[in-house]
C-alpha cells in the first residue's frame, strides 16, 4: 500500500472527539474523495495528515516511510506533503514565481527557474509569472495554489475544498482541469469535500466521513 | 452641474470642505512666508546650525524607529504567538508606556541617572564609582523608544491577531523552517502595520520639543524653539519649519513609494493562529517583557511617587488642582469638537469615492504628521491675520479694543488641537464605518430618514466603540501635548503638561512630580478603558 492511515484519533483540547478511530488505505496514483457535511472532522484528518496537527493516536505511512506513530512525529516542514488550502493561501506579498518558487529553496537557482516554468505550463499560466495574488480571478488563483503545491514533487497531494470558493459556472470548469492535471502528474490525491457531485467527478473512491468516523465508502469507475 | 452641487450639498461635504479648508490655508502661510528676505539670524543657523540640526534630526528619528520597531514587533510576536502565564495582562500593559509622556521620562531618568540620583547613588553603595550620562544623543533615543514603542506593537499585534494561519502553515509544509516562515512570511505580512506604528514613532519623535530641549539634543524642533525664542526671529523658524514638513512628507511618500504594487492581504478567511507554550529558552519572554515594562512604566512611576514624598504641597495645592481642572477641561473640549468634526468627515468619506474627495480627506488628516511646532507657527499666522482682518468688526463693539483678540484666547489652542489630532479621530472612526458596512445607513435613507436623524438613531449606536476609541486617543494626546500648548496658550494659562515642563526646566522635579502623576494616572485610565472597553461583547482589545 502507498498510503496507510491507522487508527487516527484527534481532539482539540478538552472537546469531543473530532477523529475517532479511522483508517485508510490507498494505491499509488489514487485519488480518494472525504464527503462529509460541516463539521464531519474531514478538514481536521486534512491537517492531521499533512502534520499540522498532533493525533492522539494513530499511525500515517505513506511510501513505507512512518510520519506518525507511538514513536515518531516527523514534523509538517519535513513531511513532503503538498496542500491546497480552501483559501489557497497564497502569499499576497510575493508574485506567482515567487509563490511557485518557494518550497524549491533546495534547487539551484536554474533548476528552481525550470520547475516554475514546468508547473506554469502544467496548470497553462506562463503569462502569469509576474502579477500579484490579487491580480488574480478566484480559478486562476486555484491554479497558482495547485502548481505550489505540486512543485516540490510531494509524495501526497491533499486538497481542502477545492471548489468552495468558485462561482457555479467556473467550477465545472476549474473540476475537469483539476482532474486532468492530477491525472497527468498521476499524483496521489486526497480531496476534502461537501459536494457529492465534486468528489464523483475527481475521484476513484469516495469515503464518507460523519462525526469523525468512516460511514462507508463507495468506489467510482473513473 | 448645480443639481449635482445640490444633491452632494449636506452638513458632512460642508464640514469637511470647512475643516479642509482650515488646514490647507495656515500651512500654506508658512510657504508663503517663505517669499521674505532670508535675515541675519537665518543666515547664521544656515551656515552654522543646519547641518547639524539636519545630522541629529535623522540621527535621532533613524535609531528611535530601529529600536522602536524592534521593541514593538518583539513584544507583539511573543504576546500573539506563545501562550504563558500573565499574558493577558501584559497584553494590555505593554501599552502603558504611552501614558507617560517622554519629556517625563526624560525628566525622570535624568535626574535618576545624575550623580546624586538615585541609580547613581545604588551603583555607589555597592562600589561602583562611574556615572551615566542619560542626558545625551543615545539617551534620548533610549527614551523615545521606551516610550513610543507601544504605537509599533498596538499596530502590530493587530496586525499579527489578524493574520491568518493558513499562510503560516502553507510555508511550513512546502519545507520552510520556522525561521525561515518568519523573515519570508510573517514579518512582510506585518509590513504595513510596522511601517505605519513606525511613522507614528517618527512623527511623535519629530514633534517632541520638552525631551530633546531637556536633554539638550538640537533637532528641528528644537531649532525652531530657538530661532523664535531665542533668536527672537519668527521667519526662521519659518524657514526650519518648512524645511522641517518637507522631511516629513518626503518620509510619509518614500513608504508608499517603496510599496509599490504589492499587497499585504488578500480576502482570505482568517483563520487565527493557535499559541504555543514557549519552551527552553523561550521561557524568558515573559521576562524581558516584564523588564520592558518596569523600565518603561513602573520605575519612573515609582520615582515620581518616591518625589512626592517631599513635595511642598501636595495635592492640596489649590494651583496644581487648578491646573488639573484645566488640563482635563480643555482636553474634554478640544475633544467633543474633534471627534464631531471627524463624524462628520468619516460621513462625508461614505459611498462612491471620488479622486477630489480622497485628496481632500487626506489633507484635513494632515494634522498630525505636523510636528507640533510648526503647527503652532502657521497657526498663530492664521489668528494674527484673521484678527487683523476682524479689528474693523471689534472697533464695532468696542472702541478701545486691542488689535490682538481670539489670538489672545484658547480658542487658538484649541483649533490648533483640533487639526493636530484630527487623522487620530477620523482614522478610529472610519474603522468602525468599514467594519459596519453602508446597508443599515442606505436602509434609513430609503425610509426617509434625514442625515442627522440617521446618523444619530443608526450609525451612533452601531459605531460608539470607535467613538469611545477615538475620544480617548484624542484625549490622551491632548492631555499629553507639550510644544502646541507652549506657544499657543494664553498668558499664565498652565495645563499639567506646561507646568510639569516649567517645574523640570527650573530643575524643580519634587514640585513636577504630582502634575506628572496625575498626568499619567488620568492616561493610564483612558488606556485601560481603551483596551477593555470591548470584551463586554466579548471582542476584547486584550487578546
Amino acid at each position: 500500500m502507498y498510503v496507510s492511515i491507522e487508527d487516527l484519533c484527534f481532539e482539540y483540547e478538552r472537546k469531543k472527539p473530532v477523529l475517532e478511530a479511522v483508517s485508510l488505505t490507498m494505491e499509488e496514483g489514487e485519488v480518494v474523495a472525504i464527503l462529509g457535511s460541516s463539521g464531519s472532522g474531514k478538514s481536521t484528518f486534512l491537517r492531521v495528515l499533512s502534520g499540522l496537527e498532533i493525533p492522539r493516536k494513530g499511525a500515517i505511512t505513506i511510501n513505507q516511510e512512518t510520519l506518525c506513530s507511538s514513536k515518531k512525529f516527523v514534523d509538517a516542514e519535513k513531511r513532503e506533503v503538498g496542500l491546497v488550502f480552501q483559501d489557497y493561501a497564497l502569499f499576497p506579498h510575493m508574485n506567482v514565481y515567487k509563490n511557485i518558487a518557494f518550497g524549491l529553496s533546495h534547487l539551484t537557482k536554474e533548476d528552481r527557474k525550470a520547475r516554475v516554468y514546468e508547473m506554469l505550463t502544467l496548470i497553462d499560466m506562463e503569462e502569469k509569472v509576474n502579477a500579484f495574488p490579487h491580480e488574480l480571478s478566484g480559478g486562476q488563483q486555484q491554479r497558482i495554489a495547485l502548481a505550489r503545491a505540486l512543485a516540490p514533487k510531494p509524495k501526497i497531494l491533499l486538497l481542502d475544498e477545492p471548489f468552495s470558493n468558485l462561482d457555479a459556472d467556473l467550477k465545472h470548469k476549474i473540476r475537469k482541469e483539476l482532474k486532468e492535471i492530477i491525472q497527468k502528474t498521476q499524483m496521489t490525491s486526497i480531496v476534502v469535500t461537501h459536494d457529492y457531485d465534486d468528489a464523483k467527478a475527481i475521484a476513484h473512491r469516495i469515503i464518507y466521513l460523519e462525526d469523525g468516523k468512516i460511514l462507508r465508502e463507495e468506489r467510482l469507475h473513473n | 452641474m448645480l443639481r449635482r452641487i445640490r444633491t452632494k450639498l449636506n452638513i458632512f461635504t460642508i464640514v469637511s470642505v470647512i475643516a479642509g479648508l482650515l488646514i490647507i490655508i495656515p500651512l500654506l502661510n508658512i510657504f508663503v512666508e517663505l517669499r521674505q528676505p532670508a535675515s541675519d539670524v537665518w543666515i547664521h543657523i544656515r551656515t552654522y546650525l543646519l547641518a547639524r540640526y539636519l545630522r541629529n534630526t535623522f540621527i535621532l528619528i533613524f535609531y528611535v524607529a530601529l529600536l522602536s520597531s524592534v521593541l514593538g514587533f518583539f513584544s507583539a510576536y511573543i504576546i500573539t504567538r506563545f501562550d504563558f502565564k500573565g499574558r493577558k495582562a501584559l497584553s494590555w500593559m505593554l501599552i502603558l508606556p504611552l501614558a507617560i509622556p517622554s519629556y517625563i521620562m526624560g525628566y525622570v531618568y535624568g535626574d535618576m541617572m545624575s550623580y546624586s540620583g538615585s541609580v547613581s547613588r545604588f551603583f555607589r553603595s555597592i562600589g561602583y564609582y562611574g556615572y551615566i550620562n542619560v542626558m545625551t544623543m543615545q539617551g534620548a533615543i533610549i527614551i523615545f523608544s521606551l516610550t513610543l514603542y507601544p504605537y509599533v506593537y498596538m499596530m502590530v499585534r493587530g496586525a499579527l491577531l489578524k493574520q491568518s494561519a493558513s499562510f503560516s502553515e502553507g510555508a511550513q509544509l512546502l519545507g520552510a523552517s520556522k525561521w525561515r516562515v518568519f523573515w519570508r512570511i510573517v514579518l512582510p505580512l506585518a509590513r504595513p502595520a510596522l511601517v505605519a506604528g513606525t511613522l507614528l514613532v517618527i512623527l511623535e519623535t519629530l514633534n517632541d520639543y520638552g525631551l530633546v530641549e531637556y536633554f539638550n539634543v538640537q533637532v528641528f524642533s528644537f531649532a525652531i524653539f530657538n530661532a523664535w525664542f531665542s533668536f527672537g526671529d519668527v521667519l526662521s523658524a519659518i524657514r526650519l519649519s518648512a524645511i522641517l514638513m518637507l522631511i516629513v512628507f518626503a518620509i510619509v511618500f518614500l513608504e508608499r513609494a517603496i510599496r509599490g504594487r504589492r499587497r499585504y492581504h488578500l480576502h482570505t478567511k482568517t483563520r487565527p493562529v493557535k499559541r504555543v507554550p514557549l519552551k527552553g529558552m523561550q521561557k524568558l519572554y515573559p521576562i524581558i517583557l516584564w523588564t520592558i515594562l518596569f523600565i518603561a512604566f513602573f520605575i519612573p512611576v515609582l520615582q515620581l511617587l518616591w518625589f512626592t514624598r517631599f513635595a511642598r504641597y501636595g495635592l492640596f495645592n489649590l494651583n496644581i488642582v487648578y491646573i488639573i481642572i484645566n488640563s482635563i477641561s480643555i482636553a474634554v473640549f478640544a475633544t467633543l469638537i474633534t471627534v464631531i468634526i471627524a463624524l462628520m468627515l468619516a460621513n462625508f468619506n461614505r459611498g462612491r469615492m471620488s479622486s477630489i474627495k480622497k485628496s481632500w480627506l487626506k489633507i484635513t488628516n494632515l494634522g498630525y504628521a505636523i510636528p507640533g511646532a510648526v503647527l503652532a507657527i502657521a497657526v498663530n499666522i492664521f489668528f494674527i491675520d484673521l484678527d487683523r482682518l476682524l479689528y474693523p468688526v471689534y472697533q464695532l463693539f468696542n472702541p478701545e479694543t486691542g488689535r490682538l483678540v481670539i489670538s489672545l484666547t484658547l480658542t487658538m489652542l484649541i483649533f490648533a488641537y483640533v487639526l493636530r489630532f484630527m487623522a487620530i479621530g477620523y482614522n478610529s472612526i472610519e474603522a468602525s464605518y468599514d467594519k459596519i458596512g453602508e446597508s443599515f445607513t442606505e436602509a434609513a435613507y430609503a425610509l426617509k430618514s434625514s442625515k442627522i436623524k440617521t446618523l444619530m438613531k443608526i450609525d451612533f449606536p452601531l459605531i460608539k466603540t470607535g467613538l469611545l476609541s477615538a475620544a480617548i486617543i484624542v484625549f490622551i494626546d491632548v492631555i499629553k501635548e507639550l510644544p502646541l500648548t507652549l506657544i499657543l496658550r494664553p498668558t499664565n494659562y498652565n495645563t499639567m503638561a506646561t507646568i510639569v515642563h516649567e517645574y523640570a526646566s527650573d530643575e524643580m522635579l519634587v514640585e513636577a512630580s504630582i502634575p506628572a502623576l496625575v498626568l499619567i494616572l488620568v492616561s493610564s485610565i483612558m488606556i485601560y478603558i481603551l483596551t477593555h472597553a470591548k470584551s463586554k461583547r466579548g471582542a476584547s482589545n486584550v487578546r
